[in-house]
């Protein structure tokens, strides 16, 4: 199916910027499952773009901007082609197994096996990782799929204990947090029991009442985590819903954590004053065919 | 040890002994005249720098020792082609680091040994310098062993600093003692700033008729500004702070009475941390904002490249050598001070045991800064040292002590006159990298003013020695 | 040359210059009332008027005594206008660019700074007013002097102009109107002894005694003295001198760029250049040579801030 992802980052400025160096990341990366056939980004006032690869594959925009502004707008416009994730028919690779490889893992995903800012490998981590630890014939895939639910029943939802800042201990002392704590929590304990574990930011598409074609869920900006399963892959797997990542799921950029993958981030001059930031998302199904509005892989200039 | 000068029968060794007669023809005023002279040339021409941690009106004359350090040419034949040799592999490796990372995947360097480099950047990888030039200018120190051959002690590819005082050393000589210098015949070091400008000029990015050059400096606080000056004069090119720069349209500018103009290369002797808030730290003001989205864009190429101290770190000093052979297909021509990397458990025990054996270095650090000298360091200082290494062993490396080769060094004699006496030196050639290298003649020859003292560092206490390069057999 | 630069040369010259004129004002005033037997009262309060700085004085002096007077104008660090601090701030401009000026100018400037560092009440009374005065209006002409030697004639050197012509057109009007404030004459006063050695005082010093003999011989009269002052095309410190000098610097800097197309850029100088070209004494003094002068240093403000904008503000 196809969604039309319509990302809108507003910057208001009580005192006028002048000069504003950015990077975004906000153009869905390639995956098997995630094609993006159509991106546009948009940016009031004029911005000089140029877009490059980090060293995680993902996209970013590098915009600048020299005109006097009291207002920033980025506007990032997908059309992103998703597919159903398929079935984990993957052989199952018992623990005890799966361990040996542990030092060649070590060192081929390193980055995604070691603590990083917002995932420290903590004592109340390791606590938390013990309480619910692999067995030794338990499958890789099946842990993992464990975990998924059994952090969901851990930890409440709770916007306002934490904040963007915060690291997974804040979930842990807090007892709850939002999806960005959820996704740090449980790659932390991945990574714990040597389960290659990264983070995803993304889009979360509402799911959509066939009848009516009125939104059931929640549409937002969100984070998960991806697993790296022996002989599959990395699969994604969204704590804060306690389940498998599915077809509403909508990639745009990974990396160790959220520190990896701010989708807006930079520096401005002005006078003095103060920055206030307003985001709106708009997720919709699209029916359009191959033909549509956007220009698949033109950038505004 | 070795000793510079004069050969083991007592007699000085054949491409010495110009300068040794003209020594032994010396009495101690003389020397001592020969010094203050040197002294009150080198306050007239300003040559100073700034110790780190200490206010303005710290600035201090770098010592400067009258008597030439001198090396052969078959000598220095082996020695700049060992440099080349090794600057082009550390300047592959970085390339790879930073690119498709072949050395990682094929597992002759652990990843987690470049991943956790202090030095490492994230923020360079898949950068693509013109001609993958990412050492523009290195210095390698060396060390001369009791066996008479040269080794390398560590590799600076970041921001290093000295070559001034290579210049202005050899100003000094040339004041000093015209006569032995010219009948020497040593190979001239005047040339290096014009070479640094023609490489630097190399790096521009493609198209550019006319490329404009600057030179971006922390500003007069910094403990090399003294160098940043000079070279900038030297190579006519503008010295620049941050502040004086801008990104627009993905481009370099500076800032000028008569409107923005542009950079096409910026020789910048900021540390990668400071250079651009908008990837790096985002409190600093010594960068400009928004350089490496422009050095992506190919607008601008900086020399050195972001990210080469991981070239300099420590403990992937001890993969050098194959390094030269993974990249370059060739045999080692300098050999390195064998490194042993504490974080491998029978190596660490191995040092551990005879720990007031070992010169322990951190991995990230520069400067002879944390360095701790065994069989120096006293009982307390080697309990702390040890605590550390078994906190953080893949933090740290240790070499053997070596003993460092000593050169005659004028020294007040405790009688109120001054006399040559032995002191450890050093040595760090500077290598340019531009489409093609250009080794300075000589470098500069540190030397340990404390009797016995290895350290040669100018932030503790050392000095510096004019490097004679003959220019054929003597 | 980078916009940072050329900034930290013209405050150099500006702070340089206000710092010799602070001195200069300060001695018209001392001299102006040694020779008033018993000198109007408030003499030197009304000098506090004149320069805007009556409000910060009292906030830190009891009273408006002669020596308090003469410490706040001369050393008090908390006056951003005392001699000490603009020497001061002339010092910090040059030391950013210590690199790129004279050795020698760096010397002088540094030396000074450090000898105002010992200034006090106790040293001034030890030395005298007359000779300390003396003896600093020595040091500027050295530091002059080393300027116009050892400074290359480049666009650098055209900034150290222009700061220096603009402050010294700025301050001569400041201390023509010492003279009309301090000592505004009883009608019955003009044209008296008096007030005729009050005006050589006030020539003595601009240094423009001299220069008012050679033009207008040995009568001192009140519009010839404005006339030099403020009219003149070849007295050095004179307004108009200042001004066109500083025109002239203004239009080398714009010629050096690559893309000079003729255009004024900085208007408020053309246009005071003119006014001062024009301007004829009596029609001043007629006319209220107070809010001339006022006038005059109002353009100037104005010039600073165009000069600034074009050439030099980089942050």
């Amino acid at each position: 199916m196809r969604f039309r992802v319509r990302h809108v980052t507003r910057f208001a400025y009580d005192r006028e910027a002048y000069e504003s160096h950015n990077e975004v990341r906000l153009r869905p990366r390639e995956s098997p499952g995630q094609r993006t056939i159509g991106f546009r980004l948009e940016v009031i006032p004029r911005a000089a773009v140029i877009d490059y690869r980090d060293s995680f594959g993902n996209i970013v925009h590098a915009l600048s901007v020299h005109e006097a502004h009291r207002e920033l707008v980025v506007v990032a416009d997908s059309l992103i082609e998703r597919t159903a994730p398929r079935a984990l028919s993957a052989p199952r690779h018992p623990f005890g197994e799966f361990l040996a490889g542990d030092a060649l893992r070590s060192q081929l995903e390193y980055d995604f096996l070691h603590p990083s800012r917002y995932v420290p490998l903590s004592e109340p981590l390791k606590k938390l990782f013990w309480m619910a630890r692999p067995r030794m014939n338990e499958p890789v895939v099946d842990y993992v799929c464990r975990i998924v639910g059994w952090i969901r029943g851990q930890f409440a939802y709770e916007p306002g204990a934490t904040n963007v800042r915060s690291d997974l201990n804040q979930i842990l002392q807090a007892g709850g947090g939002v999806c960005q704590d959820f996704a740090h929590l449980m790659i932390g304990i991945l990574r714990l029991a040597g389960v290659p574990a990264r983070y995803v930011s993304g889009y979360l598409a509402p799911v959509v009442d066939s009848e009516h074609r009125r939104p059931l869920g929640e549409q937002a900006s969100h984070a998960w985590i991806e697993a790296l399963i022996p002989d599959a892959g990395w699969i994604g797997f969204d704590p804060t819903h306690g389940a498998r990542a599915g077809d509403h799921h909508l990639r745009v950029a990974v990396g160790r954590d959220y520190g990896d993958v701010p989708p807006l981030s930079g520096v401005y001059r002005s006078a003095g004053g103060t920055q206030t930031m307003l985001v709106s998302l708009d997720i919709s199904e699209s029916e359009e065919p191959a033909s549509s509005p956007i220009d698949p892989g033109a950038n505004q200039q | 040890m070795f000793d510079e000068m004069f050969a083991a029968g007592g007699g000085p060794h054949p491409w010495c002994a110009p300068v040794a007669s003209s020594l032994l023809g010396m009495g101690g005023a003389e020397f001592a005249s020969l010094r203050s002279q040197a002294e009150r040339m080198l306050l007239r021409m300003g040559v100073t720098f700034n110790v780190y941690g200490q206010t303005e009106g710290a600035e201090r004359i770098f010592p400067f020792d009258p008597i030439p350090r001198i090396i052969d040419a078959e000598t220095w034949q082996t020695l700049e082609a060992g440099l080349i040799q090794r600057v082009r592999a550390l300047n592959a490796f970085v390339a790879d680091i930073y690119g498709e990372a072949h050395i990682l995947k094929d597992g002759l360097v652990p990843h987690d040994l470049i991943l956790e480099s202090s030095q490492y950047r994230r923020g360079a990888v898949g950068i693509t310098p013109p001609g993958g030039i990412f050492i523009t200018v290195a210095g390698i120190d060396l060390v001369r062993g009791a066996d008479g051959r040269f080794y390398v002690l560590e590799d600076n590819a970041r921001t290093p600093s000295g070559v001034s005082y290579v210049i202005e050393n050899r100003l000094v000589t040339t004041r000093l003692m015209p006569a032995v210098l010219r009948a020497s015949r040593v190979r001239s070091v005047e040339g290096y700033p014009a070479d640094l400008l023609a490489s630097l000029t190399e790096l521009a990015p493609a198209g550019v008729s006319r490329p404009t050059v600057a030179l971006l400096t922390p500003g007069p606080f910094n403990s090399a500004f003294f160098e940043h000056v000079f070279l900038s004069q030297q190579m006519g090119v503008e010295l620049v702070e941050g502040r004086d720069l801008v990104c627009v349209d993905h481009k370099l500018w500076m800032k000028t009475v008569h409107g923005l103009r542009q950079i096409h290369v910026l020789y910048r002797r900021v540390d990668d941390d400071f250079l651009d808030p908008v990837v790096f730290r985002h409190d600093s003001m010594l960068g400009v904002a928004g350089l490496t989205a422009a050095i992506r864009a190919g607008s601008v190429t900086i020399a050195n490249g972001i990210g080469t101290g991981v070239a300099d770190d420590k403990a992937v000093f001890a993969y050098t050598p194959e390094m030269i052979r993974y990249y370059l297909g060739e045999h080692p021509i300098l050999p390195i001070v064998e490194t042993h990397l504490l974080r491998e458990p029978e190596v660490r025990a191995m040092v551990l045991r005879d720990l007031d054996r070992f010169v322990i270095k951190p991995t990230g650090a520069s400067g002879g800064y944390g360095v701790v000298i065994g069989p120096r360091a006293s009982d307390a200082e080697l309990a702390a040292t040890r605590k550390l290494i078994e906190a953080n062993p893949k933090d740290f490396i240790a070499q053997p002590v070596v003993s460092l080769s000593v050169h005659p060094t004028l020294v007040d004699n405790g009688e109120g006159g001054v006399a040559p006496a032995a002191r450890h030196v050093d040595l760090r050639p500077f290598v340019i990298m531009g489409t093609r290298p250009r080794v300075l003649a000589g470098g500069l020859t540190r030397v340990a003013l404390r009797e016995g003292s290895l350290v040669v560092n100018s932030s503790q206490g050392g000095g510096s020695k004019d490097t004679w390069v003959l220019d054929g057999p003597c | 040359m980078l916009r940072r630069v050329a900034n930290h040369l013209y405050w150099t010259a500006r702070y340089l210059e206000r710092a010799e004129w602070r001195a200069r004002l300060v001695d018209v005033n001392y001299h102006l009332l040694v020779e008033i037997p018993a000198g109007p009262s408030g003499a030197w309060g009304a000098m506090l008027a004149i320069t805007g700085d009556r409000d910060d004085f009292d906030s830190r002096y009891a009273a408006d005594d002669e020596a308090s007077v003469l410490g706040y104008y001369a050393f008090d660090e908390k006056n951003p206008s005392s001699i000490r601090s603009c020497i001061g701030f002339a010092r910090e401009n040059c030391s950013a660019l210590r690199h790129r000026i004279s050795s020698e100018l760096w010397l002088e400037i540094n030396t000074l700074y450090l000898d105002t560092q010992r200034w006090s009440s106790a040293m001034l009374e030890a030395v005298g007013v007359y000779g300390f005065f003396s003896e600093l209006r020595e040091r500027f002409y050295r530091i002059a002097g080393v300027i116009q030697t050892t400074i290359s004639r480049d666009v650098g050197f055209d900034f150290l102009a222009i700061g220096r012509s603009l402050e010294c057109a700025e301050n001569i009007s400041r201390l023509l109107d010492v003279k009309y404030h301090v000592l505004l004459p009883k009608l019955e006063d003009v044209g008296s002894p008096l007030d005729l050695s009050q005006w050589a005082a006030l020539l003595r010093s601009a240094s423009a005694l001299e220069a008012y003999r050679r033009s207008h011989g040995n009568l001192i009269r009140a519009d010839k003295v404005v006339e030099v002052l403020l009219f003149d095309a070849s007295f050095p410190r004179a307004a108009r001198f200042c001004i066109d000098r500083m025109g002239s610097a203004l239009g080398r800097v714009e010629a050096a760029g690559m893309h000079s197309n003729g255009v004024d850029r900085i208007p408020s100088a053309h246009a005071l250049g003119v006014r001062l070209r024009a301007g004829a004494a009596d029609t001043v003094i007629e006319s209220g040579l107070h809010e001339y002068l006022l006038g005059i240093q109002e353009d100037c403000a104005r010039i600073g801030e165009e000069v600034s904008a074009e050439y030099l503000k980089f942050e």
